[in-house]
């Protein structure tokens, strides 16, 4: 069968935006995250393994390479989070002007950090 | 209401009941993954934690479906592609956190 609705316009075609770049940094989180989650399973599932088996897992976890990851997977998440609740309060009709936009899509990628920085230190029981 | 109102509808109610899921298993993993395997057993076998975990993925599979489908939607072109793509999404969104959910029950 012959699709005809028309595809959207590649994302080079137009100049970047804050908006914009929030926009596919979102595609790209959420796909990052599912990813993240799915290994996540897995780990959850490696623990029926018993505790010789998992000890291979927590030295990846433990070492630099485990700390990098579960830092990005930390940002990833924290950036989904706080850009579905942008995109929430869009849906509810606030926050379309342009200078609004560009607000809380910075708020978006500067929170993101800060959220990512706060979250760890809360997890780890350093603050 | 038409079909894509419908996943519309459904795109937001997961995405809002995702978002405090996402925040309380990222304080939870910051505080376990690099633990040693007793502790991150006790975390997945306590039945709260067991619980939320469980709604967290299932959440967050539906949510990711629904979302990439979208994108599949926007950038592939051929008819017979997207359709492979999303059966495969759908299957994975299904049996993914179904085999988890299993398993943790089991530990």
């Amino acid at each position: 069968m012959e699709n005809k609705k028309p595809l959207s316009p590649h994302i080079q075609v137009y100049k970047w935006h804050i908006s914009s770049l929030v926009s596919i940094s979102h595609r790209i989180t959420g796909i990052i995250n599912i990813i993240g989650i799915t290994l996540i399973c897995l780990w959850a599932s490696l623990l029926l393994l018993g505790e010789n088996s998992y000890e291979a897992v927590n030295l990846l976890l433990n070492s630099q390479i485990g700390k990098f990851i579960t830092l990005g997977l930390t940002w990833s998440f924290c950036f989904q989070i706080l850009s579905e609740i942008r995109h929430l309060i869009m849906d509810l009709g606030y926050g379309f002007e342009l200078k609004t936009t560009k607000i809380t899509g910075l708020l978006v990628i500067i929170g993101s950090i800060f959220l990512t920085i706060i979250l760890y230190l809360i997890g780890k029981n350093l603050f | 209401m038409i079909a894509a109102t419908k996943k519309w509808i459904f795109l937001k109610i997961s995405g809002a009941i995702l978002v405090p899921l996402m925040a309380w298993f990222i304080l939870s993993f910051i505080s376990i993954y690099d633990q040693s395997y007793s502790e991150v057993l006790e975390f997945f076998t306590n039945p709260l934690s067991k619980f939320l975990f469980s709604l967290f993925i299932i959440t967050a599979y539906f949510f990711s479906a629904l979302s990439i489908s979208e994108v599949f939607e926007d950038y592939i072109k051929d008819y017979k592609i997207k359709n492979v793509a999303n059966g495969f999404l759908y299957v994975s969104a299904v049996v993914i956190p179904l085999i988890t959910i299993i398993l943790l029950i089991n530990l």
